[in-house]
Order: structure tokens, then C-alpha cells, then sequence
């Protein structure tokens, strides 16, 4: 099975690479692009998850990234990596101020709660107009660096990142402080009995999420050129659920699977808007109703029992 | 600025508001003091409700009760078949059901994009002219809104306290399984309580696409207002979401009169945030 696993990675990791040269056409490049940013989106959300929260002011935090990052570089004329990571730092900063408040919270309060904070700085972005363009945005955003002109470029920069920021998820779960937060979202109390310090840790994870999460909306609002205020509501951030809730929640795999299937999906099926909506909200009911892991629950569901039934045949 | 005339109007305008808010709030925190069920949906019910009025009034021009009161009927019947395929496995299982539902919001708002198209439309008013009394001018639409209000709400009353299923629906709410093992039909209950839930949001829906416009989309405001509402006043607390729904509505008139409906969106979601930090549970709710 592990040898399986193995080629399957080596296909994926082979595909990933050569995606722009297998299909040299700006269209499926830039979906290529979209996935793998999405990816980054995701997988931040992930770690907010695994901690046993559902956050709703994610795409907001995405929303302050992208805007201080714009704004810096195009009034400021600060060069787009610092620009950039003054961003990421600003959505940090503010989880870290919010987090404190917002994280006494659980369970559906937090919910709650972040779904009102993020419609709160959607709706600043809205009504600063003279800083932020109000509901019409900013646009003709210029490419940051030059490897940003082309679809080609783009897409390895975007590759890069993705596996810097999925290799930071990824060493943060498996290390001590991952299983801590197993720990934390499975029995709180008895966490906090071992000698875990859970609101420390918890806002550590919010903090580290959203500054992640802030180079998916930069990057994003570069790769559309164009940043207005609905592109940071409910929905984006319920996007970020769903591809969670799709692939698995509670492994690392499953919102980058999430966000394959539902990143490319909506380019792939452009003329059915309303229609391919309809069809994820009926997914969620589904998933939420039966399926709680996921694609890799399911997989994982679908293994134990080809092995029960191989044990069977051997016994 | 706060003259007599225009103070008048602000308190007309609030109680109306008030009015819609307190039927929206009121089935969310049926469906969740009952079944533990959070209807991220609900926007979605009193959209449909918007729809239902839009045909039986403006189109088939039946008699303005009628109509009303017929459309929530029918939302609230065809809530039923939810019920059925969607909800019934959502109940009791609070997390799973904010998910679920926001992807059953997700179904009926873009199915309702593909049937109607995302133009607004209008209803027509129920009632034009104005009121005057003591020098003061009421609009007589306000005040058909009240007065439907007040009958419903009246009726709900009477019917959670003094009917043996309102008793049963007061029992299954405090605990399901005693309220079983005492001989109640809970299934029974529950569809019963949804029906309720359904009929006062599809009802407040129409009432809230008649003093606005109708689209596929007006569903947002009532659901965020629902929620405010009922963190306002205690989740799963009755009085709470009556105390909340006249708090939001009258603040609201209040300060988007004088100050712009920006400022009165901050204030009311910035109350909501603080208020959840520091007590959770409501005004009116009792900390778990």
C-alpha cells in the first residue's frame, strides 16, 4: 500500500511540475495556478481546523494581506517582496490582536463570532473608500516581479509557494506541537490538565494561519490583477471550508485534494455558474450527512475494508 | 434634527422593522433551542417566502390575507420535504449542521438564480396612503406589517403555552429523550416545530421583499439579522429573540435616520461581537 501511495505522490509531484508544458495554453495554465494558490488557502485554514475551530473571517485576513500588500506597492512604491511580507505580517498582526478576544470562544460562537468580525472588515474595506477604492477596488494592479508576466512564471511562483507554505503545515503537524493540538481539539480539559497551554497555543495557530493565508490573497489578487472587496466575503471564506469539509478535515492531504476538485471545477464548467453552485451546496449536505472524513476518510473507509476482505480470503 | 415629526416616523419605522426581525429571529431559535440545528438556510426560507408572495399577490392578485397567509403556508409546506431529505439528519448535531445547511442555503439560492434570474422585482403594497393622528403620519403598509405581527405572534404564544403540543414542544426543547420516555412523539415534534419555524420566517420574508425588492439574494440580510438577533437576546431563549428582534429593529431605525446605515451596521455587529466575548449566552439565556 505505502509503495502505492509512493508512485502516487511521484505522479502527482511529476504532473505538478510539468503542468504548464503538458498543456501550453494560458487557460489551463492559469487554473493550474489557481489550484495550486487555493492549495495555500486551504491548508491554512487546516491548521485552525485541527485546533477543533471553524474560523469565518478567513478570507477577511486574506482581504488585509491583499489590500496593505497593494496599497503599500502601489502608493508607497515599496518593492513587492517587502510589500508582500509587510501584508503577510499585517493579517498576522491583527490575529494576533483579535485572536486573544475571539478564541475564548468555542464551538459555534466561534463560529459565530468570526462569521460577524469578518463581515465587519469586509465591510471596512467597503467603507474606506479613500484608501481602499470603496466597492469598485483598485485596478490595473502592476505585476510585482517580472516573473509574474507570464502564465508560465506565474505558476512556478505560485508552485513555490505552495509547497513552502504546505511544508510548513505539514512540519508543524507532525512535530509535538501537532499532536498537542490533536490533543486540545479531541478533550480540551484534559489537554489543559496534561500541561498543555491551550490559549497559547491556539492563538499561536491563528496567528501563523492567517499570516499563511495572507500570501494566497496577495498572490491571488496579483494573478487577477483587480482587488474589491466581495472577493473577501462569507462565501470566499465558506470556499475554504468546503474544500476542508470535501477532502478530509482532518488530514493534511485532504484540502489540498479539496482545493483541486474545487478550484478547477468553477473554471472548468464557466457556462453553469448557478448550476455547479447547486451542486456543491448538495456535496456539503451530503458530505456532512454521511461522510464526515472527506475523499480520504472515504478512501481510508474503502481500504480497511479491501483488507478485511483480503485477511478474510488468506485466514 | 430630532423633531417631533421626524422622531415619530423613526419609532413607526423601528416598530415595523422590529416586527419582521422578531418573526425571522423567532423561527431560527425554535429550530435551535428545539433540534440544536443552526439554519444557516433560513435567508434562503424567507427568500422563498418573498417568491411565494410575489405570485399569489402580485401575480394571481388573490385578497392581501390570503395571499399572506397562504404563501408562508405553502413555503412552509414545502419545508417540509427539507425536512425530510435534509434536515432530519442534521438534528441534535450542532457543528455538522452549520456546514450542512450553509450548502443547503448554497442549493436554494442558485437554484432560485436559475428559476428566476437575479433581477429584483417588486411587490405591490398592501395598502398605499398614510394615517394621520395628533399631527402625526403613519404610513398604513407600516402598520399592516404590525398588525399581521402582532396577530402571528399572538397566535404562537397561545399556541406554546396553552396547547398540549405547544407543552410537548416545551418539554422536547428542555430535554428529547425524558420528553420520549414520557410518551411524546418526538419526530412528530420536531416536524411540527419546523413547520412553525418555517411558516413565521417565510412570512416575515414576504413582508420584508414587500417594503424592499425581491431577488434571489434577499435572503442574506434576514439570516445575518436572525443571527444578531438571537445572540442579541440568548440562543434557544423564546423572549430573548422578541427582546433582540425590537433592539436590533428600533437601534437600527434609530441610527441609520440620524448617522447613515453604515454606522448603524457597525454599531449593531460591533455590539453583537462584544456581547458574544463577554456573555455568550445572551441577554436573556442561561450559560450552558
Amino acid at each position: 500500500m505505502s509503495g502505492l501511495a509512493c508512485a502516487g505522490a511521484a505522479i502527482a509531484i511529476l504532473i505538478l511540475l510539468s503542468w504548464p508544458l503538458i498543456f501550453n495554453n494560458k487557460f489551463y495554465i492559469t487554473i493550474g495556478t489557481m489550484v495550486v494558490l487555493s492549495a495555500i488557502g486551504a491548508t491554512s485554514l487546516n491548521l485552525i481546523i485541527r485546533t477543533g475551530h471553524v474560523s469565518l473571517a478567513h478570507a477577511a485576513f486574506m482581504g488585509v494581506a491583499a489590500y496593505t500588500c497593494v496599497l503599500l506597492q502601489m502608493r508607497l512604491g515599496v518593492p513587492f517582496w517587502l510589500a508582500m511580507v509587510a501584508g503577510c505580517l499585517a493579517s498576522g498582526l491583527l490575529a494576533l490582536i483579535l485572536g486573544p478576544i475571539v478564541l475564548r470562544l468555542t464551538g459555534k460562537y466561534f463560529v459565530l463570532v468570526t462569521f460577524l468580525v469578518g463581515e465587519i472588515i469586509r465591510m471596512i474595506f467597503v467603507e474606506w473608500q479613500s484608501l481602499t477604492g470603496g466597492a469598485n477596488g483598485i485596478q490595473n494592479i502592476p505585476p510585482g516581479l517580472d516573473i509574474m508576466k507570464t502564465p508560465t512564471g506565474f505558476y512556478y511562483l505560485a508552485l513555490g509557494a505552495a509547497v513552502v507554505c504546505v511544508g510548513i503545515a505539514w512540519r508543524i503537524l507532525s512535530s509535538e506541537i501537532g499532536r498537542a493540538m490533536d490533543s486540545v481539539r479531541e478533550a480540551e480539559k484534559l489537554a489543559e490538565c496534561s500541561g498543555i497551554p491551550v490559549i497559547k497555543l491556539k492563538i499561536t495557530i491563528f496567528v501563523i494561519s492567517c499570516t499563511l493565508v495572507g500570501v494566497y490573497g496577495i498572490l491571488q489578487t496579483y494573478l487577477l490583477q483587480f482587488i474589491d472587496p466581495s472577493a473577501f466575503n462569507m462565501e470566499a471564506s465558506l470556499n475554504l471550508v468546503v474544500m476542508n469539509v470535501l477532502g478530509g478535515m482532518y488530514y493534511l492531504l485532504g484540502p489540498v485534494l479539496g482545493s483541486t476538485f474545487l478550484a478547477a471545477l468553477p473554471e472548468l464548467l464557466r457556462g453553469y455558474v448557478d448550476l455547479q453552485r447547486v451542486i456543491f451546496g448538495v456535496i456539503l449536505i451530503v458530505v456532512m450527512a454521511a461522510l464526515p472524513g472527506g475523499i480520504i476518510g472515504l478512501m481510508e473507509a474503502l481500504r480497511r475494508l479491501i483488507q478485511k476482505l483480503t485477511a478474510g480470503k488468506t485466514s | 434634527m430630532f423633531t417631533l415629526p421626524i422622531l415619530s416616523q423613526v419609532v413607526v419605522n423601528g416598530l415595523s422593522l422590529s416586527a419582521i426581525y422578531v418573526l425571522v429571529a423567532l423561527g431560527f431559535t425554535l429550530l435551535f433551542g428545539i433540534m440544536r440545528v443552526v439554519n444557516f438556510a433560513h435567508g434562503a426560507f424567507a427568500m422563498l417566502g418573498g417568491y411565494a408572495l410575489f405570485y399569489a399577490y402580485g401575480s394571481f392578485k388573490l385578497p392581501y390575507a390570503l395571499a399572506v397567509f397562504g404563501s408562508a403556508f405553502t413555503v412552509a409546506c414545502f419545508g417540509l420535504i427539507f425536512e425530510y431529505l435534509v434536515y432530519r439528519w442534521f438534528y441534535q448535531k450542532m457543528f455538522q449542521s452549520m456546514i450542512g445547511l450553509m450548502g443547503l442555503n448554497m442549493a436554494i439560492v442558485f437554484s432560485s438564480v436559475m428559476i428566476w434570474d437575479v433581477n429584483e422585482r417588486t411587490i405591490p403594497a398592501a395598502a398605499s396612503g398614510i394615517l394621520s393622528v395628533w399631527g402625526l403620519t403613519i404610513p398604513m403598509d407600516r402598520l399592516v406589517i404590525m398588525g399581521i405581527t402582532i396577530v402571528v405572534l399572538s397566535l404562537f404564544w397561545f399556541f406554546v403555552t396553552k396547547t398540549r403540543h405547544g407543552l410537548a414542544m416545551r418539554a422536547a426543547s428542555q430535554d428529547v429523550d425524558i420528553a420520549a420516555a414520557q410518551g411524546i412523539n418526538t419526530t412528530f415534534i420536531y416536524r411540527l416545530a419546523f413547520f412553525v419555524a418555517i411558516f413565521m420566517t417565510a412570512l416575515a420574508g414576504g413582508l420584508y421583499a414587500q417594503t424592499y425588492a425581491l431577488s434571489p439574494f434577499i435572503g442574506e440580510r434576514p439570516l445575518m439579522v436572525a443571527f444578531i438577533v438571537v445572540i442579541l437576546g440568548g440562543m434557544g431563549s423564546i423572549p430573548g429573540a422578541a427582546l433582540g428582534g425590537v433592539l436590533l429593529g428600533m437601534g437600527e431605525s434609530f441610527l441609520s435616520t440620524f448617522y447613515g446605515a453604515a454606522v448603524s451596521s457597525f454599531v449593531s455587529f460591533g455590539v453583537v461581537v462584544a456581547l458574544l466575548i463577554f456573555r455568550p449566552w445572551g441577554l436573556l439565556g442561561k450559560p450552558e
